[in-house]
C-alpha cells in the first residue's frame, strides 16, 4: 500500500471522528449526572434534519449548525422533563426520543431529503497546510473540526476541574449527599439533560452539513448508539472519549479508502466493520481485564428525598 | 425543584391501587391520542378524517380489519419476544436484528430447499426461532458472564445482521430476474396458505397459538413465578434459591426465538421472499406493544392487533395525504412517552406543603 492510501485515510479520519466525539461527550456530562440517555440516535437526527432545512433555505452552514443544536435541544427538555422531573423509566423514555426523532424527521423532513446543501470548505492556512502529512491531516480539516477541539477541552477542564463540574460529578455519584450539602439535584441533571441534547444536535448537524451536505432519512446510522458505546468504552471520561473517538474514525474511514483502491473485500460486510468493532471493543476489555466499575453511582437512578440516607 | 422550593413533596406510594393504574394508563393514552390528533392536523391532514382512517375504515371495515390482522401476525410475536425479555429487565433492543436472523433462516431453507417438501415450511418456522434465539445468545452470554451492556449488544447486532442482509440480497441470493435487490419468490410448499380472508395467512393460528403458550408460561407456571420474582429483584429471587440465571437464560432465548419466528412468518406468510425492509420497525413496535400489555401474553394480542391497525392507517396516510411512513413510530413514540410520564402520577403521592420542610 502506497504512502498516499495512508495519507488519504488519517486526513478522513477527524471528520468521521467529531459527530462521534461531540455525541459522547455530551452523553457523558448527561451521565456524570447520572442520567442514562438513550435518545442519541434521535437527538442527532433532529439535529442532522433541522440543521439541512435551515443551510438549503439560507445558505449559511454556520446558522443550520446553531439551529440543528438548538432543535435536538429542544428534544431533550422532553426527555429532561420526563426522566428527571416525572421520573420516568431512563431506557424507555431515551427509545421513545429515538422514536420521535426518526418519526419527526421522516415526516419534517422530506422536503430537504436528497437536496444538497452548502457546507464548510477545508481551510487553507497557508505554509501550515503546506507541511508534508501534518499539513493535510492537521491543519486542512474544515473549521468544525478545530471548534470540536475547544469543545473537548472546554468540557474536560468544565466537569473535572470547576465547582460545577464537582457539583454535577457529585449528583451522578451520590444524589442524598449532594441534595444535603445543597446542589439541586434535579436542576443539574436536567441541564445536564440538555447539554446531551445540544452536543448531539451538534453532532448531527456535523453529520448533515460539514461531512455530507446532504441529509437521507436514517443517515445517523447507529452512530448515536456508536457514541453511547463509546462512552462507555472512554469510560465516562472526555479525553479518553477523544482518543476512543479517533480509534472508532480510524476504522469507519477505512471503508471507502479500502473501496478507493478496489480491495476485495464484500462490501455490505465491510460496512459492518464499524458495528462490529464497536461490539468488540465493548466485550474484549470486558473478557480480558477485571476492572472496577468506574460508571457513575447513580446511573439510571431516580433521586426521591425520601431515599435520603 | 418539584421535590422542595415549590413546596411539592413527592412520596413514593407503597402500593398503587388498580384504579389509580387505570387513570394514570387512561390519562397516558388520553394525552398521547390528543397530542397525535394535533401532529396529524398539522400535517395537513382533516381532522374529521383522522376518526375515519384510524377507526371506522380500520376496525369497521372488513377489509381494513383483515389488513390491520395481517399486519398484527408478526407484531404479536415481536411483542411476546419484547414481554418475554422485558418482564425480566433484560433490554432486548435488538429485535429487529432477531426478525432479520430469523428472516433469513426462513430463506435460506427455502432457497436451498433443506428438507422434503412435505415438512419444509415446519423447517423454516423451525430455523426462524433457532436463528432468532442463537442471535440474541451472545448478548446473553456476554451480559451474564462479563457483564456488557446487552442495550448496546443487542442494538449494534441489528445493524451488523442487517449488512448481512444486505450482503445477501446484492449478492448470492438476488433473484436474478428481478432489478431490486430481492431473492427468489418461495415455491408454494414453502408458503403458509391463506384462510381466505383478505390476505390473512395460517401466521395467525401460528401467533396465536405462541401467544397462549406464552400465556400459560409466564402466568400458569412455575417458570412464570420465577420470571416475575427475577423481574422485581433478581437479588431477592437468589437469595430465596431461585434459578435467576436460568430463567432468565430460558426467557432472553424465548424472546429471540419468537422474534426470530416474526421474520420467519413475515418471509412464509407475507413477502414470500426475503427484501430489504420487512424488519423496519418491529424493535420500536414490540417495545410499545410489550409496554402497553404490561407484559402479559393475552394482552400483546389485543394491543398487536391495534397497533395493526395503526400501521394500515400510516399505510393510507401515506398514500392519500402523501405522509412518511415514520408517522407511525412517530405516533408510537408519542404514546408511549405520554404513558411514562402519566405513570408519575400513580407512582408518587403529591403533598403540597406551605413551608419547605428543612431538610
Amino acid at each position: 500500500m502506497s504512502s498516499a492510501f495512508f495519507l488519504n485515510w488519517f486526513a478522513t479520519i477527524p471528520d468521521y471522528a467529531a459527530p462521534l466525539l461531540l455525541a459522547a461527550l455530551g452523553l457523558i456530562i448527561c451521565e456524570r449526572s447520572g442520567v442514562i440517555n438513550l435518545g442519541a440516535e434521535g437527538l442527532m437526527a433532529v439535529g442532522a434534519m433541522s440543521a439541512v432545512i435551515v443551510s438549503f433555505n439560507t445558505s449559511s452552514p454556520a446558522l443550520a449548525m446553531a439551529v440543528g443544536t438548538i432543535s435536538a435541544t429542544a428534544l431533550a427538555v422532553i426527555f429532561g422533563i420526563a426522566v428527571v422531573y416525572f421520573k420516568t423509566n431512563q431506557v424507555l423514555s431515551g427509545l421513545a426520543i429515538v422514536a420521535l426523532g426518526a418519526g419527526i424527521t421522516g415526516v419534517a423532513g422530506r422536503a430537504v431529503a436528497h437536496q444538497p446543501v452548502p457546507g464548510f470548505e477545508r481551510l487553507n492556512m497557508g505554509f501550515l497546510s503546506e507541511i508534508p502529512w501534518i499539513g493535510k491531516i492537521v491543519f486542512s480539516q474544515n473549521i468544525m473540526i478545530y471548534v470540536c477541539i475547544v469543545i473537548v477541552i472546554v468540557t474536560w477542564w468544565a466537569i473535572e476541574t470547576t465547582r460545577y463540574g464537582l457539583k454535577l460529578r457529585a449528583v451522578g455519584e451520590d444524589p442524598a449527599t449532594a441534595d444535603t450539602a445543597g446542589v439541586d439535584v434535579l436542576f443539574y441533571r436536567f441541564i445536564a439533560v440538555l447539554c446531551s441534547g445540544a452536543f448531539c444536535g451538534l453532532a448531527g448537524a456535523y453529520l448533515s452539513i460539514a461531512s455530507s451536505q446532504v441529509w437521507v432519512e436514517g443517515m445517523i446510522a447507529g452512530r448515536g448508539w456508536i457514541a453511547i458505546a463509546l462512552v462507555i468504552f472512554a469510560r465516562w471520561r472526555p479525553l479518553r472519549a477523544l482518543a476512543g473517538a479517533i480509534l472508532f474514525a480510524g476504522a469507519d474511514s477505512l471503508i471507502p479508502r479500502l473501496q478507493a483502491i478496489g480491495a476485495d473485500i464484500p462490501v455490505y460486510l465491510m460496512l459492518a466493520l464499524p458495528y462490529v468493532l464497536t461490539l468488540a471493543v465493548l466485550i474484549i476489555p470486558a473478557v480480558l481485564f477485571k476492572r472496577a466499575d468506574v460508571s457513575p453511582s447513580a446511573l439510571g437512578l431516580d433521586y426521591l428525598r425520601q431515599d435520603r440516607h | 425543584m418539584l421535590d422542595m422550593s415549590t413546596g411539592i413533596t413527592l412520596v413514593r406510594r407503597q402500593s398503587i391501587s388498580g384504579r389509580l393504574r387505570a387513570l394514570s394508563f387512561v390519562g397516558g393514552l388520553g394525552t398521547g391520542f390528543f397530542i397525535t390528533f394535533l401532529v396529524l392536523v398539522s400535517s395537513g391532514v382533516e381532522p374529521a378524517s383522522i376518526l375515519n382512517e384510524f377507526v371506522v375504515q380500520v376496525f369497521f371495515d372488513l377489509h381494513g380489519l383483515a389488513q390491520a390482522t395481517t399486519t398484527a401476525i408478526p407484531l404479536i410475536l415481536a411483542g411476546l419476544g419484547a414481554a418475554a425479555a422485558m418482564k425480566l429487565r433484560f433490554w432486548n433492543i435488538g429485535i429487529e436484528g432477531q426478525v432479520w436472523a430469523g428472516a433469513i433462516a426462513a430463506t435460506g431453507v427455502a432457497f436451498y430447499d433443506i428438507g422434503p417438501e412435505s415438512i419444509r415450511l415446519y423447517v423454516m418456522l423451525l430455523a426462524a426461532i433457532l436463528a432468532g434465539a442463537a442471535w440474541i445468545a451472545i448478548p446473553v452470554f456476554f451480559k451474564l458472564r462479563y457483564g456488557v451492556n446487552e442495550i448496546i449488544m443487542t442494538l449494534l447486532m441489528a445493524y451488523v445482521i442487517f449488512q448481512l442482509v444486505q450482503h445477501l440480497l446484492f449478492g448470492p441470493w438476488q433473484d436474478p430476474s428481478a432489478s431490486f435487490p430481492v431473492s427468489p419468490h418461495f415455491d408454494d410448499a414453502e408458503r403458509l396458505s391463506r384462510i381466505g380472508w383478505g390476505a390473512v395467512h395460517n401466521g395467525l393460528w401460528v401467533a396465536l397459538g405462541f401467544g397462549a403458550l406464552m400465556w400459560v408460561l409466564l402466568e400458569r407456571s412455575k417458570f412464570g413465578y420465577c420470571a416475575t420474582a427475577v423481574g422485581h429483584n433478581p437479588l431477592a429471587a437468589k437469595g430465596t434459591g431461585l434459578p435467576v440465571i436460568t430463567t432468565i437464560v430460558i426467557s432472553v432465548l424465548l424472546s429471540g426465538g419468537l422474534a426470530g419466528l416474526a421474520g420467519g412468518v413475515i418471509t412464509s406468510g407475507a413477502e414470500y421472499r426475503l427484501t430489504q425492509f420487512l424488519a423496519h420497525g418491529y424493535t420500536f413496535s414490540g417495545i410499545v406493544i410489550a409496554f402497553l400489555a404490561r407484559f402479559r401474553p393475552a394482552l400483546v394480542v389485543v394491543v398487536a392487533f391495534l397497533v395493526g391497525g395503526v400501521y394500515v392507517a400510516g399505510d393510507t396516510l401515506k398514500v392519500f395525504y402523501g405522509l412518511s411512513e415514520a408517522i407511525v413510530i412517530l405516533i408510537e413514540g408519542i404514546i408511549l412517552l405520554s404513558l411514562l410520564v402519566w405513570e408519575f402520577f400513580s407512582r408518587y403521592h403529591i403533598e403540597f406543603v406551605k413551608q419547605r420542610v428543612p431538610a
